[in-house]
Parts: structure tokens; sequence; C-alpha cells
């Protein structure tokens, strides 16, 4: 299993398109994704639960996975949240 | 005889005020929206045919999104790719594992609907989003509330989509219309749109205007007096509705709909007819455009270009701002329509509350006095920028003319150009084909440009006076201040001597001068305009044909007399008196005569 913290950088937060794009690079994983905020967990693969994270400009999350592909899963979501930072400014 | 006065009783005649967004007149039946739903309401379901409701439920959710991937191309292929990525999140809503476990979960566990059980899960979820403290996401709502909709019209078994659900013609109602509802609306049935919400800009708005058919919007809260059936007037001229009209109201507003129709019929004749003075002066006449979907009709209705494409739309529709290539490709799309008749870029013109979701924009104490146009250009200058490579990129396409919003110095413009030749440059090095000619002009609304108008010309290759904020900034009237709008005048003195030196000091200079605000559609002012020396038009597209009728019946020397005399009046009164006095000599027949419905209309620009 392995863990990294995230500070999301785009200035709407993880609104509806990005929790959008962080669900499908997860959906395309075998392995169980989470996502929490303030110790509130979810799981990543489901967008009403990424939404619930409320996750504005500045916030901290951790991602959590576990499964046979979780390296790649990270290296995934890391391209994503940290250097396209959603395709958004 | 008694059930008859019971109903008149019940069948009051009601008169609201919204705001008018497309033009003309509806009458018939309404049709509330929410209608297209039945009541929810939770039911048994025997233990011999839970498995079937859980069935009816996944395959609901599978319709749904079979028809969300259809609309998302649809608006994808006509609003462009960002626009069209809301339907893929709620398709994404439709396949989350957790919503979809828990509904096909309590299902089987508490034996109930399918559609009861689907409207608890997602009104959960909305709740708790209706707590949240960024106004930004708890607008999400919306979208689970379009995702529950479409699920539950499936499962009822539903048509479609509302337009499908209408039973004939019918004026549509509802608190907002939803982009994915109104996109397969059956449009021959769809007689007006009126909504509880909205502006000009709103989606139904949109709509209306490229369907050609009437719309008020921002009516407040008028579903409840509503039920399918009710008959309604919907006013597009002047954004009444009215409720159960009764007998004279209706048979007022049926005459004045002939009326209507059967003038812009006589003045559809001179649609392909060029706009001509009887003396042989041509005039350019292009339409005010904000949309790709409005280009084609206003071609249609004759055209000559676009005089003023309000680029704000792209950056105002999304949360992000466009990017380049976004950009490019609308404009291409555009210009493309226009089939190489000219078109003049606005660049982006926001302010006030306007620019804050994409700019660090501070409270203003006077926002119109404040950071907005051409002010932003030089802190955001990546921005504009961006802009002008996609306008000048997409500017070997056509004939394309760049105008720069809100320029009340000469440094401004200066400074503009800088950049432009800047961009130009870079374009140059790169080997990107443009436009080396294109045009650069100032948009005049601000006094102190209109007074050092000559300074402004050396500087560009046109000048467009826009009168709105001109009338404003001149008189020091808010015009959406109840307390001194009266004191708006579009004739005053003072703005017809601003608009004629304008004019003055760009033929001087060697450039030309056009007008891309509310009065050049105004048809009381076209003579005085037309004799100040005006040589474009650039109009609301409604008022094309109208406008186009006036300048095919007038002679270059009686408008410039005209002018004359008008602009030796001292006050807005008498300027307005005269103007229609000799309007209703000479125009007659474009008068309707109904007090509701003077013929001249105010458009916001």
């Amino acid at each position: 299993m392995i863990e990294k913290t995230f500070r999301i950088k785009n200035k709407l937060g993880i609104h509806a398109r990005p929790a959008g794009q962080l669900v499908k690079v997860a959906t395309r994983f075998k392995s169980a994704i989470y996502i929490s905020r303030n110790g509130n967990e979810v799981n990543a693969k489901s967008i009403m639960g990424v939404l619930m994270l409320e996750a504005g400009h500045g916030s901290e999350v951790i991602i959590r996975i576990n499964g046979e592909d979780e390296f790649s899963a990270l290296a995934a979501i890391e391209e994503l949240i940290d250097k396209r930072q959603f395709d958004e400014e | 005889m008694q059930t008859m006065h019971a109903e008149s009783a019940a069948s009051q005649e009601i008169r609201i005020k919204g705001l008018a967004v497309s033009q003309g007149i509806a009458i018939g039946p309404a049709f509330p929206f929410g209608s297209g739903l039945q009541d929810v309401r939770p039911r048994k379901v025997p233990e011999a045919e839970i498995e079937a409701e859980v069935q009816l439920l996944t395959q609901a959710i599978e319709s749904a999104k079979r028809e969300l991937t259809l609309i998302g191309e649809e608006t994808q292929e006509r609003l462009g790719e960002r626009s069209a990525e809301i339907f893929e999140v709620h398709k994404l809503i439709l396949d989350d594992p957790e919503i979809r476990g828990e509904a096909l979960r309590r299902i089987r566990e508490e034996q109930l609907n399918a559609d009861w059980v689907f409207l608890q899960v997602v009104e959960k979820y909305e709740q708790s989003f209706s707590h949240f403290k960024d106004e930004y996401m708890r607008a999400r709502m919306t979208d689970l509330q379009d995702v529950k909709r479409r699920v539950i019209r499936q499962l009822q078994g539903a048509a479609k989509s509302p337009g499908d659900g209408l039973p004939g013609p019918a004026v549509v109602f509802a608190a907002d219309l939803m982009p994915s509802e109104t996109i397969h609306l059956r449009r021959d049935y769809v007689l007006g749109f009126a909504t509880e919400l909205g502006s000009r800009t709103s989606h139904a708005a949109i709509l209306a205007r490229s369907l050609k058919v009437p719309s008020v919007v921002g009516l407040g809260p008028v579903c409840q007096y509503l039920s399918p059936g009710t008959p309604v007037i919907l006013d597009g001229y002047s954004g009444q509705l009215i409720l159960n009209p009764a007998p004279e109201t209706l048979e007022r507003y049926e005459k004045t709909r002939s009326l209507y129709e059967a003038l812009s019929h006589k003045l559809a004749r001179s649609r392909t007819l060029p706009a001509r003075t009887k003396d042989g002066k041509d005039i350019e006449l292009a339409a005010n455009i904000e949309f790709f979907e409005e280009v084609k009709p206003a071609v249609a209705d004759g055209a000559m270009g676009v005089g003023l494409y309000r680029t704000e739309y792209l950056f105002l529709m999304r949360d992000v701002l466009p990017t380049e290539e976004e950009q490019y490709e609308e404009y291409v799309r555009i210009i493309d329509a226009l089939n190489r008749q000219p078109i003049i870029f606005r660049t982006f013109d926001l302010g006030g509350d306007k620019a804050q979701r994409h700019f660090h924009v501070h409270q203003e104490a006077n926002p119109f006095l404040g950071y907005r146009g051409v002010r932003l250009y030089s802190e955001r200058e990546e921005v504009f920028r961006m802009q002008l490579r996609a306008i000048l990129r997409a500017s070997v396409r056509g004939r394309v003319r760049i105008l720069i919003p809100m320029i009340s110095s000469v440094s401004e413009m200066r400074f503009c150009r800088t950049v432009l030749e800047s961009v130009k440059e870079e374009l140059r090095a790169a080997a990107i084909p443009f436009d080396e000619e294109i045009p650069f002009g100032a948009m005049i609304e601000v006094p102190s440009a209109a007074v050092s108008a000559d300074l402004i010309a050396r500087e560009c290759d046109f000048l467009s006076i826009g009168t709105n904020d001109l009338i404003q900034y001149t008189l020091a009237v808010d015009r959406s201040n109840r307390y001194v709008d009266k004191m708006y005048h579009t004739f005053s003195p003072a703005v017809l001597r601003l608009i004629r030196d304008t004019i003055h000091y760009g033929h001087a200079q060697g450039v030309w001068v056009g007008m891309c605000g509310e009065m050049a559609s105004d048809p009381l002012a076209t003579m005085a305009l037309i004799g100040m020396g005006l040589d474009e038009f650039s109009v609301s597209p409604v008022s094309l044909l109208v406008v186009k009728d006036i300048i095919r019946r007038v002679h270059f020397d009686e408008c410039e007399n005209l002018a004359e005399r008008v602009l030796s009046y001292s006050t807005a009164d008498e300027v307005e008196n005269y103007l229609s006095s000799v309007f209703r000599r000479k125009f007659r027949d474009l008068i309707i005569n109904d007090p509701n419905h003077p013929l001249v209309r105010r458009e916001k620009s």
C-alpha cells in the first residue's frame, strides 16, 4: 500500500471537471484508490465522493492506493494533480 | 352556466414582468417544465419482482448514459469540447459506484420502487452540496438535479426530453432550462421560452434567439401559477407575461402579432437588396453578434458582415480561461460562416463582477469608473496576447478587424498597438500566416476618447462608437438606477455633439467611423446618423431589416439637413419630438399602433 499527500494548486479546486478527470484516471487501475481530506476518506473512483471532499484551492488531500498496479496508479495521479494541475491555471 | 362562472373566477388575468431576451409574441398553452416528471412516491415492490426493479434502474441509467453521449456529441459540435465536458461529468455521476451501489442495495433491502430509491440517494448528496461554503461548488447541485431528472424520466417511461413530452405547440416554462434539456426540444412545438431565472446570456435566451422564438427570462416564481395548458401570452418585446388573458387582451395581442408579422414579411423583401440611399450612397450595414448561432440568421437578413463580435462569451461560459486553440477554433467557425464578409472582433471586454472568475478583481466602489475593458490588458497581458494570437491566426480565413474596448486615452491605444505588433512578430518568426494588413480600431465610448477622437484616429484604422457607455458617461447617469434612469437620454444634445465630432475627427484623419451601440439600431436615429456621415451601422440582428428599409427610402442630402436641424436643438425632448414627427410622416407604415409596442426597441450592448 502506498500513500502520498498532495496540495491542490488550481484556482477553483477539485470542482466537477477536475473531479471527473481524477475519477477517470483512478478507474483505469485495478487497485483500490482512496482520497481523503481532513480525515474524511472516500473512494477516488466515485465522483460524488471526490466532490464531497470540497477540496478547494490550497487544500491538502491524501491519496492512498492498494493493489497490484499501485505504483503506476500513483504516477498517473501525480501527473494529473501536480504536473497538469487538472489542465487549469 | 355556473361552471363557466367558476372557471372565469379561477382564471384571472395575471401580468408578470420579466426581461425580454428574444423578440416576438407567443400566444398558446403553457407547458411547465417540471411537469414532464410525475410525482415520485414510495411503493412496496413484491419480493418476486425485486430483481426486475433492480434491472429497471440499471437499464434506465444505461439509457440515460447513451442520451448523454449523444448530447455531449451535439454540444461539442455546436459549442466545442470544453462545453461538452459537463456531460462527461454527468456520465461519471451515473457510473458512480457509490450511488449505483447504494441505490441497488436499497431497492433490494427496503423492497421499494427504483425511482423513489434513486431520488432518495441523489437527494442525500444534494443536501450535502447545499451546505458547501464554496459558492462555485454549491452550484454543482444543478448537475445532480439534471442527472436525477434524466434517470427518473427514463424510469417513468416518459419521453426522452421535455420537448418530446410537448403535447403540441406550447410556451415552455422552466425554473432555468438546462443545456441538456433544451438541445433535443422539438423545435416546431416551441412557441416561446419563459424562465424564472436567467439573463440575456443564459442558455434559454441564446437558444430562443437562434430559433427566433420569443423569450422572456427572470420572471421570478411563475411556475406555481401554472398548470399544463394554462393559456398565456408571452411578449418578447416588452418582457410581459400574461396568464389567463382576458378576451380583449387576447384580441389586442393577436392583432399586434399579426401587424408585426405583416410588417416583417414586407421588410423581408429587401433582404438581398443593398443598403443604399435613394441617391446612391452606400452604407455598411452589419450585425452585432455574440454567438456562432447568430451569424447565419443575420446574414440571411442581409447583414453585410459583423460590426461587433462580443468575444466575452467564451470567457464567461467557462470556469477556466479559454485556450488559444479553443478561441482559434471558435473564431474560424464564425469567420467561415461569414463567407469573406468583414467581421470586427472586439477583444474581451470584462469588468466588474464579470471579470471575477478569471481576474483578481477587487470590490470596487464604482465599477463603471473602474477596472474594465482595456484597463485589464496591461496587468494581464498574456491573456490579451493569447486572444490576439488566436484572432490573427484566424484572420487568414476572412476579413477580420480588431476593436479595442473602453479606450480613454492615446497611450492605451499605443500600448495595444505595441502588443499587437509584437504578437505579429512572434507569428512571423514561427512562419504562421496571418493578415498583415489587419485593420485595428478603437471603440469610442468614453467622453475623453470622443473629444480627442482626432488624436486617437491617428493611431488606428477605424473608430466604432459605443453609444450605451458614451451616454452614461457623458450624462453621468446609470441607466439601471431607477432614481436617475429618466435622465438617460439617447438624444441629448451633448451626446449628439460627441457623435458628430467623433465622425468628423475620424474623417479628417482619413479613417472610417462606425457605430455598434444601441443607437445604431434605433430607427428614430437612422436618418440623423446618416446625415452626420456615419459610414457603418452595426445593429442588433432584429433591427437589420428596418434600418435597411429606412436607408433605402431616404436621400443623403435630406439626412444632412435633418442632422443639421437636430444639432440645433437645445434639449433631448426637442430632438426626440422632431425626430418622431419626421418618422411619423415618412415611415408611417413602420409604426405599430400599440402603446405597449412602440417601434423603437432598446438593446443592451
